[in-house]
């Protein structure tokens, strides 16, 4: 075996440590990711429901998806979420780094602000905007509300404002990573560009746009693929903060991943609950590489 | 095309005092070059003529309007910065146009002005191209033309070239002179290179630690340096520096050497420690020990340690016999003297080549 190695080029004896190396995350990777992934695909065509053995049933699960008003109700939801998740959190963190970039005073204190609540448990935070979303005596955001003579909102309760409600919190708990992403390109990009665009007399807003946007194009591409990934999968908020954790009032709450989980740990019907995680798979890896041909190309 | 006029311009960081309050006068169409040592406050100077620095103290004016207040673009000035500081993203086209984005010209005029400096340049075959696809000098180029295209009063360069390989340095150095000479405007130069400043200035600012040292033409700077800090910036290699003291006569020795005569030394007290500067030019090597005839001016014995040659001269480094154990001398001599290391030669030098520097101030003693 020594022998053998002794005999290697130097190329190839790089080669072979780093295939070592690799080796152990490739084959837990194998383990723990693609070989479920597999599985589930194969579920998917089953009606195995925990009890009995699963029988094959084709394409049953994919085509009772199609007729499910709940399925498309959950679709679309997951959707909205991104939809307006998306750029709402994404200008919010990008408009908080790009001031707070400029900040010297309690830079740090601040930053650190707007981190916490990413280290903060999902399921803590979400109670507490619970309670914050209550009746005035209550709830703190409904007490502001008429404390500045404004009529009290239903939130939680309203079909219509329920899924803004819950996604509230969520955009909040991931700003602070977004903002110390955004602030480390900011930063990536040299400081003469703009004292160029200074001379030149270019405005903010034109230095802005032309300037710091299109440098920013790789950091933009990284968030917007992390940030969406992430509302696509919300859970935590929904789970947490509606009753029973069922995604209502009307399930007008409820994304596709609970009502996966409903699907599996509820009714125990694995079979349709591998389906819809099929589908969320396509659903996340076709939007995923959209947005890196979009975002990439130019 | 403007005067430019510091008055005792101060600089601080915080506490720190980076500028203590420098006076400096610009003539319309002049090029002048700042020069010194990493951190002596070259670019703080011009980034506070750019408007890029808030001015802590004096002033700056161009023309005859102070613009301490005044924002960069309210300045007419352009400048280029040692990155280029082209934006990686816009073809070369739009880079340049970036310099009359706030011109108020129909857009068939700026269109005939890019082109036209293009054409000045030899960027036309780039223009579409972005700057990932040009050399370092085609890069720099397109941030000159950036700053040519506004017709700016006062071009502000900082260290432009020193990012470019010593050929295109060389290049480049006479392309900006061309250009001065083209457009006859007011130019600052910052570097740290004294043969940069020497070719181009037509008057150069040495500076040293926030204060200038002396401002002159590069002739007057190197033919009569005002202390021994500019004595050993200017010229390349460095001027000799040798100790010795005033005699009682009112001639000069140097430490374990000889006297000789200057007229310098007259006008000091004998006793008076010194230092006598002689550039490696000056000095003539003689291949034979042993006093020559007794002719003025500089004597001295040594001998070779290390020999350079630079092609039509070469560089001899010598242990001269001094009083404080030896003294390193360099000299330039024609490379049809055959010198090796280990031989014992003379060094002369006319009266007229020696300069004289009091030891403690370092300040030039006048004839
Ligand atoms: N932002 C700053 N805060 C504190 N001190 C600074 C700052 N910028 C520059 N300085 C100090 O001011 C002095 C002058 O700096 P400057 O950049 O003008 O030097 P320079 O002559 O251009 O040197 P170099 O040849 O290295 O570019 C330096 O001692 C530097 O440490
Ligand atoms: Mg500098």
């Amino acid at each position: 075996m020594k022998h053998l190695y002794n005999r290697l080029s130097f190329q190839q004896k790089k080669a072979y440590w780093a295939w070592l190396f690799l080796a152990v995350p490739i084959l837990f990777f194998a383990a723990v990711r693609f070989y479920p992934t597999i599985n589930a695909a194969m579920i998917s065509f089953t009606d195995w429901n925990l009890l009995t053995e699963g029988k094959w049933v084709g394409l049953a699960n994919y085509e009772r998806m199609f007729t499910d008003k709940v399925f498309w109700k959950v679709f679309a939801n997951t959707f909205l979420y991104l939809i307006v998740g998306l750029p709402v959190s994404l200008t919010l963190a990008f408009v908080v780094a790009y001031y707070l970039d400029q900040v010297r005073f309690m830079h740090g204190f601040i930053r650190s602000l707007y981190f916490i609540p990413y280290l903060t448990t999902a399921v803590a935070m979400a109670w507490v905007w619970r309670w914050g979303y209550q009746p005035a005596p209550m709830g703190v955001i409904n007490q502001i509300l008429s404390s500045i003579g404004m009529p009290q909102q239903p939130f939680l309760r309203s079909p219509n404002q329920a899924l803004y409600a819950v996604l509230a919190p969520a955009i909040w708990a991931g700003l602070g990573f977004q903002v110390i992403i955004f602030m480390a390109g900011l930063r990536a990009i040299p400081e003469t560009y703009y004292e160029a665009a200074r001379i030149d007399g270019i405005g903010k807003l034109a230095t802005l746009w032309e300037i710091t946007l299109p440098l920013l194009r790789p950091t933009l591409v990284f968030i917007v693929v992390l940030t969406s990934i992430g509302l696509l999968r919300i859970f935590d908020q929904v789970y947490n903060m509606t009753v029973d954790g069922q995604g209502g009032p009307l399930n007008a709450t409820r994304p596709l991943v609970l009502n996966i989980y409903n699907t599996a740990f509820k009714d125990f019907d694995m079979g349709y609950a591998t389906a819809q995680t099929m589908v969320l798979f396509l659903v996340l890896l076709i939007i995923t590489l959209i947005q890196l041909r979009l975002m990439r190309s130019k | 095309m403007a005067t430019v006029t510091i008055r005792n311009l101060v600089k601080r960081y915080r506490e720190a005092e980076v500028l203590h309050g420098i006076n400096l006068d610009i003539a319309d169409g002049e090029f002048v070059v700042l020069v010194g040592p990493s951190g002596c406050g070259k670019s703080t100077t011009l980034r506070m003529i750019a408007g890029l620095e808030d001015i802590s103290g004096g002033e700056v004016l161009i023309g005859d309007r102070v613009v301490n207040q005044l924002e960069p673009k309210e300045r007419n000035i352009a400048m280029v910065f040692q990155n280029y500081a082209i934006y990686p993203h816009m073809t070369i086209y739009k880079n340049i146009s970036f310099g009359l984005r706030t011109a108020r010209l129909p857009a068939a005029e700026k269109d005939r002005r890019i082109r036209a400096v293009a054409e000045q340049l030899e960027l036309t075959p780039y223009l579409d191209r972005k700057p990932g696809q040009l050399s370092g000098g085609q890069r720099q180029r397109v941030a000159i033309g950036r700053a040519i295209i506004r017709d700016p009063a006062v071009f502000l360069f900082d260290e432009p070239l020193s990012n470019l390989d010593a050929q295109l340095r060389a290049q480049t150095r006479l392309e900006i002179k061309k250009l001065h000479q083209r457009l006859g405007s007011t130019i600052i130069f910052v570097t740290h290179d004294q043969v940069e400043a020497m070719t181009l200035a037509d008057r150069i600012v040495i500076m040293r630690d926030g204060h200038i040292q002396q401002i002159g033409t590069p002739t007057e700077v190197y033919d009569h340096p005002a202390n021994t800090f500019v004595a050993r910036f200017i010229g390349s290699p460095s001027m000799n520096l040798l100790p010795g003291a005033v005699t009682a006569d009112g001639g000069l020795a140097l430490d374990g050497n000889g006297p000789i005569a200057h007229p310098a030394a007259r006008g000091l007290a004998p006793g008076s420690r010194v230092l006598l500067g002689v550039r490696a030019d000056d000095l003539r090597v003689q291949s034979h020990t042993g006093a020559t005839d007794k002719a003025p001016g500089l004597q001295l014995s040594g001998r070779v340690s290390v020999v350079e040659p630079l092609g039509p001269d070469m560089l001899v480094y010598l242990d001269a016999g001094l009083d404080a154990g030896t003294q390193q001398v360099i000299a330039k001599a024609d490379t049809r003297q055959t010198l090796r290391p280990g031989d014992e030669v003379t060094l002369t030098a006319a009266p007229e080549t020696l300069h004289l520097f009091d030891e403690q101030s370092g300040k030039a003693v006048a004839v």
